[in-house]
């Protein structure tokens, strides 16, 4: 992919732009900067960065008008904006040791004419001057200033313009009045600023506002000779000097012109107001810069504990993703694999994100884009993808009625969870319509994986069954399964299971409060959210929504084995929404706030009173899937099924609870560890040491090892363990 | 590691090197392994300490 059709899907993003007061700033200043050293107290820091944007801080600092001022967010607070004047004035006061700009670079061959000695002039003559170009300042008067000559402060503001200009090479011809441009012809460039009622040698009417350039070729002209004050013509002789310098590298003349007021400010909810401070002393002004409200849009990453773990722009990420699909280690690197692999793909940046910017697509393509390149760390994503092979093969069933208004589509997870609330909601939808049924695997893993072929191929086969049996109304259990059909198979009517159940349906009869968790799928679905609600509260639930509503409760994304730690966190702070229960419509929810100790049950629990269960082994999720394939191909096709045997299915083990749990959680099966033990018995290969044995099985992507002793007629595991790099067996 | 022994061979385990291969990457560490047929003996606390660490690092190169 090209860089820019990459870095077309953070186009919109705002992050870093300059604020509003800064595109008001006739110097372009970034007052940020400015204002977070003032409110540290770094004087010889803001010093920097205000002599760096102005040139000339006690001119400027007396005379700009700031337009800035009516551009700065407080006042959409009800607050005075900050005093910027005070604080520039601050900036030239409290600085204890100013120092003008200097730069160490090589000298420039060009020769460069400015004509007048005012604001505009010296804007543009230091500006070239500390680039080393070769600049001759003429002025008719006796000195520089221009218009500032009248003023009754020119002394003080004429001891700044020297101090900057000190120690830079510069010819002045003071008291030397250009009669006739032919006077400059041997210079490369001529700047035309002789202030107001100046002489325009006969160019204002083909002078280009924008360009600066004249009829006159290698003339310019800018400043108070063109009608702007003095602090613009201060502005656009330093505009007019960075133009010079492209112009001279490239031939090129270029306009830089940014908006002046971009129309978009920074959402300030929650900021409290404040109180101008008098800038009276330094203190005072640290006060005063503090109220800086820092305009800069954060909505994403602020919103999202990935973007805030990673602390990378999302602009900067975008030229990121592309650089990494071009990455070709070790020579180059990659640069964001970790973080590509650690977004739930949750949509909540895009919910936050005042112009809609969906960072977690850009996350996916990351994904996708690395699927091919031999790089791709597959481990991350190999458990789930499995499960996809597993629920779209052997456990796939499908059984579709003839005429059927539904196809009641259980998704893989309630399956293997909750295989008899499958069986139960079937019956129901049944009991009222034609309904099918057709046990699989939506392609989310696929998906989540960044791997297209595969998710296409699967969403091929659904959409078979789907037109075979005469495009019924796909009811979906399962939100994630639901949003993938939306997006990819949109033109499926689609309805939720939970708003095909009604109120009457419900059969638990229980008291108490408790919080409905959404899952991020539904986050676009208002109906299946008030359906759920409605069933909770015909279970006699009271209801109370919690405080931040929206993010992934961890599954997303499959992220979990990619940033271990960022996943705990974002379980902690969901289960953290509310001190009540939850009621859950997606396993995975469930699945996760159980394995993390918050309290959590089904909303098929309340429907057909179920009590909360523990969270099956991974195993017995299998089994719980194929059982559930074999009750219904039963009673639907008349035709039992067998779940393939294998040879190691026989081994018996006993799993003490913590190794158990620790399997688990880190995706290890039994069958796993039973087909270990069985090849290390057949072979009499592994390790012993007083009658225990360590065993170990190389597989595509994982190596396991199995600590066991013999037991009665079994194994009892005494450790399980994995890794994903492999070893060579050899002497 | 000393009294773990090879079942297969019945040998003691001596700490020699060993090649891994991860992520397109080839590198080599002093292990224990059977000095008769090669097999190595990768603990728990190498299989979740260091090797853990150093795979999230290639998987990020």
């Amino acid at each position: 992919m090209k860089l820019e059709e990459i870095t077309a899907y953070t186009e919109k993003c705002f992050n870093g732009e300059p604020a509003t007061c800064s595109l008001a700033c006739p110097f372009r200043m970034d007052v940020r900067q400015l204002l977070t050293n003032i409110a540290k107290g770094r004087w010889s820091a803001a010093y920097k960065t205000y002599r760096t944007a102005v040139m000339f801080p006690v001119m400027v600092s007396r005379m700009c008008p700031r337009p800035c001022l009516e551009r700065c967010q407080r006042l959409d607070l009800g607050d005075e904006p900050i005093d910027m004047g005070a604080l520039e004035k601050a900036c030239v006061d409290y600085v204890k040791n100013p120092r003008p700009e200097r730069y160490t670079i090589p000298p420039k061959t060009e020769k460069i004419a400015v004509v007048g000695a005012g604001p505009a002039g010296l804007g543009c003559a230091l500006s070239l001057a500390l680039k080393k170009y070769k600049v001759a300042l003429f002025d008719k008067e006796d000195g520089w200033g221009g218009s500032l000559r009248a003023r009754d402060d020119f002394a003080e503001i004429e001891a700044d313009i020297a101090f900057q200009f000190s120690g830079v090479e510069i010819e002045k011809a003071f008291g030397r009045e250009i009669a006739s441009l032919d006077e400059l012809a041997d210079f490369d460039a001529v700047y035309v600023a002789t202030g107001r009622g100046g002489s325009d040698f006969g160019l204002a009417g083909s002078w280009d506002a924008e360009l600066l350039s004249t009829s006159r070729e290698k003339v310019f002209m800018g400043g108070e000779v063109c009608g702007v004050d003095p602090i613009r013509a201060l502005a656009d002789g330093q505009d007019l000097a960075r133009r010079l310098e492209v112009w001279f590298q490239t031939g090129k003349l270029t306009s830089d012109a940014l908006p002046r007021d971009c129309g978009r400010a920074v959402d300030h909810t929650g900021a409290e107001k404040a109180a101008r401070v008098e800038v009276v002393s330094e203190e005072t002004a640290m006060a005063e810069a503090a109220r800086c409200l820092q305009c800069d849009c954060r909505a994403c990453i602020d919103g999202c504990e990935m973007l805030t773990w990673y602390r990378k722009k999302p602009r900067k990420l975008a030229v990121e993703v592309y650089t990494d699909s071009k990455a070709n280690p070790p020579i180059a690197t990659h640069s964001m694999t970790r973080q590509a692999y650690s977004c739930s793909d949750c949509g909540q940046c895009k919910a936050v994100c005042p112009v809609g910017v969906d960072m977690g697509s850009l996350f996916r393509l990351s994904r996708q884009l690395r699927t091919h390149d031999a790089q791709y760390p597959r481990a991350l994503h190999d458990y789930w993808l499995g499960e996809m092979a597993f629920h779209s093969d052997d456990a796939a069933f499908a059984y579709v009625p003839e005429g059927c208004k539904y196809i009641f589509f259980p998704g893989c997870r309630l399956s293997a969870s909750y295989p008899d609330h499958v069986e139960k909601a079937y019956d129901l939808l049944a009991s009222r319509s034609a309904c099918g049924i057709v046990l699989g695997c939506c392609g989310a893993p696929a998906f989540w994986a960044g791997e297209e072929k595969l998710f296409d191929d699967n969403l091929a086969k659904l959409r078979g069954i789907w037109e075979g049996a005469g495009r019924p109304t796909m009811v979906f259990a399962c939100a994630t399964c639901e949003s993938l059909f939306a997006r990819y198979l949109p033109e499926a009517e689609r309805v939720s299971l939970y708003s095909l159940i009604e109120a009457g349906d419900v059969q638990a009869k229980r008291g108490g409060k408790a919080a409905v968790f959404d899952p991020c799928a539904a986050r676009d679905d208002p109906e299946v959210r008030a359906a759920v609600r409605a069933l909770a509260s015909a279970a006699g639930l009271e209801l109370e929504e919690l405080r931040n509503k929206g993010g992934c409760c961890g599954y997303g994304g499959q992220m979990r084995l990619a940033n271990r730690k960022l996943y705990d966190e974002i379980v902690s702070n969901r289960a953290a929404g509310s001190e009540l229960p939850y009621v859950v419509y997606c396993a995975n929810c469930r699945e996760v706030f159980a394995a993390g100790g918050k309290q959590a049950e089904h909303v098929l629990d309340l429907v057909f009173d179920s009590e909360p269960r523990p969270v099956p082994t991974i195993e017995q999720k299998r089994k719980n899937s194929l059982a559930l394939k074999d009750a219904l191909s039963r009673r639907l096709t008349g035709v039992g099924f067998e779940a393939p045997v294998s040879d190691w299915s026989g081994v018996k083990l006993v799993i003490p609870p913590d190794i158990q749990s620790r399997m688990d959680d880190e995706l290890i099966s039994a069958d796993d560890v039973r087909e270990t033990i069985w090849k290390a018995e057949r072979d009499g290969t592994g390790f012993e040491r007083e009658g225990r044995y360590l065993a170990c099985l190389v597989t595509d992507m994982l190596t396991y090892w199995v600590e066991y002793e013999p037991e009665g007629d079994g194994f009892a595991v005494r450790d399980v363990y994995s890794h994903r790099m492999k070893f060579r067996q050899e002497v | 590691m000393e009294e773990w022994k090879c079942r297969k061979c019945g040998e003691a385990l001596v700490k020699k090197k060993t090649v891994f291969d991860y992520m397109g990457r080839t590198f080599s560490e002093d292990l224990w392994k059977c000095p008769k047929c090669g097999m190595v003996f990768i603990p728990p606390d190498l299989a979740k300490g260091r090797m853990a660490e150093v795979e999230e690092m290639l998987e990020d190169k």
